[in-house]
């Protein structure tokens, strides 16, 4: 019987014949995600952190070594502290809101009633359609004249409905809104297979010794969704600070800058302004402030998880 | 067997002669824009007709989408393989300046061609030397509501005179559409500073650009009037700040608007949609006293100096810029002519072109400067402020140009 090619194969990485050691043919099986990893991701990060060290031209490329030149520039621009501390709200309003209502729509998805599964397929179109498309859409639905939301608030009886996107306060809300409205459905069915995955027999544990429904929910139900928890709002507020379309199609950072946030600012400057170097400062910012929050997310998860 | 022989050095002589001839031929290479209605038919025909004119000439047409057209002139350029013409986004060549690839074009293009060309449309000029020829070109226009006032105002009193007259909210007609979300292009700005002759910058005798004039007497006056006309005199739509151009253009598209300034491209959606009310054109009105003015926005044509080829990429220009063929290729693409001669075309005589070919002499460009972009947002900002009540007038024009003078390091 003739041995297949993969045992002579293993054969020889045993005997030192092929590759000297087993761990060696192991390290060049990862050559090539590791190629892969340091050209497509670690790259791309170590050029921007690089530029933002320099003086660079409008076509990109490094002109002088300024390293903390960038930085100043934007220390010293008042709107730049406002816009962090915005995109800071934008983040904290919008992940808050969209844990709540997708954990509120899981509890009730999670219950058995008729349609249940109609209500499950409707929960996943906003997070089916793209994201540009859904601002797009509520942009028709915000417009003051024919747009639905205001129709409706007249059909109503209100007869001068707010004009949202025209004044600061509104205008950012409304982003927020759609934000939280793209958000959702990824945050409920998230919760609801962390639902799903809680045993049975601890709640009719918990009602054996005369638990009510809240108490159910607060020693049950949130302990043990709680990693599941740490990993949804830890990828929300990853993508809620850098969600760039809706804001830009609604409002463009209007009016008056009051709706720009840190990755709209990021794209002015770069894309419209090519001012690469400001732009990489900036990205490097967001970087810095994001792998913060995800190592202190990873840390409490890794508690929650020892416990 | 010496008949072959013979028969195969007459072949032998042939292609070499040809060859030789195709050598002698000079290539010229022209980066051409896919603009909406222009056919292919026509740039075959161009190159034919211009080949069969110069027959030393090889003409080379690459027609590009315009969607990618600026990312394949760029790989072109840096590649080291730059045609010898191309047409731009006027905004594009300071991009190419700053690559040093640019050629001033007037002295390889004959008098006549030059002097077909009214100096307004001369967008491509920098620092007083003409880079690029305008391509395309399109002015602004006043959109009114004939059904409701009889005539266009020739004014901005007049129009607010009128605006005050026909201004109906409870009607849902709103005198005069004022557009106030941030928009990449500052259209509605432009069209009361210039018609207060103002301007963004002083022009130095140089021909480049000085400090910021966006808070000069013109134009503190031009955004105390808009001001006035969405805060004191109420005769706006409301929210002006939620308005981009497109929405301000479905207002008026409804019957909601009376007055309303936009570009060509209007009429043909009101065309298109077939609106139940009388609708017609007229200049951008101007301030009592000034000089009527609009906003200009153009395409160009530009010349490599990389080029082996630039005597023969001039014939080429006068050639197209010829009558016949600016004719042909206007009436594709849509756009006011942009040569004199073609002015009095029957073609031109609708309205809406007629108006837009009588305001080129007095029409302006944006500032064609790096930092335009970035002090296009400074004043939007500023008078989303002012239109927002957070700054007056004049707060908001002397932050807008002190901001705009520390950019450019002034």
């Amino acid at each position: 019987m003739r041995t297949p090619p993969f045992v002579k194969k293993e054969m020889m990485i045993r005997k030192g014949k092929f590759w000297k050691t087993e761990s060696t043919f192991a390290y060049l099986l990862l050559l090539p995600a590791t190629v892969f990893l340091i050209v497509f991701m670690f790259y791309p990060i170590f050029s921007v952190i690089l530029m933002s060290f320099f003086q660079v031209n409008r076509l990109g490329q490094l002109m002088a070594f300024d390293p903390l030149g960038n930085y100043r520039f934007l220390a010293g621009r008042p709107d730049f502290w406002q816009i962090i501390i915005r995109t800071c709200v934008w983040t904290a309003l919008s992940v808050s809101v969209k844990t709540a209502i997708g954990l509120i729509i899981a509890l009730l998805l999670n219950i058995k009633f008729t349609g249940r599964k109609l209500a499950r397929t409707l929960v996943i179109i906003p997070w089916a359609s793209s994201v540009p498309i859904s601002a797009m859409m509520w942009q028709w639905t915000y417009n003051a004249d024919f747009g639905l939301l205001n129709h409706t608030l007249r059909v109503l009886g209100i007869s001068d409905p707010p004009i949202w996107l025209a004044f600061p306060r509104t205008a950012f809300l409304a982003n927020i809104w759609v934000d939280i409205w793209c958000g959702i459905p990824f945050m409920a069915l998230v919760f609801l297979a962390g639902l799903q995955a809680i045993p049975q027999e601890l709640y009719e544990a918990a009602e054996v010794d005369g638990a009510t429904s809240w108490l159910k929910f607060r020693y049950v139900t949130m302990p043990l969704l709680s990693g599941i928890m740490i990993v949804a709002t830890l990828l929300s507020t990853l993508w809620t600070f850098n969600s760039f379309n809706i804001i830009w199609i609604l409002t463009m950072g209007g009016p008056a800058g009051t709706t720009d946030i840190l990755v709209t600012h990021i794209y002015r400057y770069s894309f419209l302004y090519q001012r690469w170097g400001p732009a990489a400062a900036m990205a490097v910012i967001t970087f810095m402030m994001l792998l913060t929050v995800s190592i202190a997310y990873a840390r409490r998860y890794f508690r929650e998880g020892a416990a | 067997m010496k008949k072959i022989a013979l028969l195969c050095a007459v072949i032998l002589v042939c292609v070499l002669s040809v060859s030789g001839l195709v050598s002698a031929q000079t290539r010229v290479r022209v980066m051409w824009a896919e603009y909406d209605g222009l056919t292919p038919d026509y740039a075959v025909n161009l190159e034919q007709a211009f080949e069969a004119a110069h027959p030393d000439i090889d003409l080379e047409i690459i027609s590009t989408p315009w969607p990618e057209f600026f990312d394949r002139l760029i790989t072109f350029v840096v590649g080291g393989q730059a045609p010898d013409l191309s047409v731009i986004g006027t905004r594009w060549l300071l991009d190419l300046m700053e690559m040093g690839v640019v050629e001033p074009i007037a002295q390889w293009v004959s008098d006549e061609t030059l002097a077909n060309i009214d100096p307004a449309l001369r967008e491509g000029t920098i620092g007083g030397v003409l880079y690029g020829l305008p391509v395309a070109a399109g002015t602004r226009l006043l959109y009114y509501r004939s059904d409701i006032v009889e005539r266009a105002p020739e004014t901005f009193e007049e129009m607010l005179d009128m605006a005050l007259k026909v201004h109906n909210p409870e009607e849902r007609i709103n005198a005069v559409g004022m557009s106030g979300m941030l928009y990449p292009e500052l259209t509605e700005h432009a069209y009361y500073l210039f018609g207060n002759d103002g301007y963004y910058f002083e022009i130095l005798p140089d021909g480049t650009y000085g400090r910021s004039t966006v808070n000069d007497e013109a134009g503190l006056e031009a955004m105390q009037f808009m001001n006035d006309l969405v805060n004191t005199h109420q005769v706006t739509q409301p929210g002006v700040t939620a308005y981009s151009r497109d929405e301000l253009q479905d207002l008026f598209a409804a019957g909601n608007l009376v007055f309303f300034m936009s570009g060509g491209f209007t009429s043909a959606i009101l065309e298109a949609r077939d609106v139940p009310f009388e609708w017609s054109v007229a200049p951008l009105p101007h301030f009592e006293g000034k000089p009527q003015s609009s906003l200009i926005v153009t395409d160009s044509m530009v010349m490599f100096n990389t080029s082996l080829a630039k005597e023969e990429a001039g014939k080429f220009l006068d050639f197209f810029y010829s009558d016949p063929w600016r004719l042909e290729f206007d009436k594709l693409v849509g756009f006011p002519p942009v040569t004199k001669s073609l002015a009095d075309e029957p073609y031109f005589q609708t309205p809406v072109y007629r108006v837009m070919v009588e305001q080129i002499p007095g029409a302006k460009g944006w500032p064609l400067m790096e930092e335009w972009p970035e002090a296009n947002d400074i004043i939007w900002d500023n008078i989303s402020a002012i239109f927002l009540g957070i700054k007056t007038p004049e707060q908001g024009m002397n932050d807008a140009a002190a901001e705009i003078d520390a950019l450019r390091g002034m």
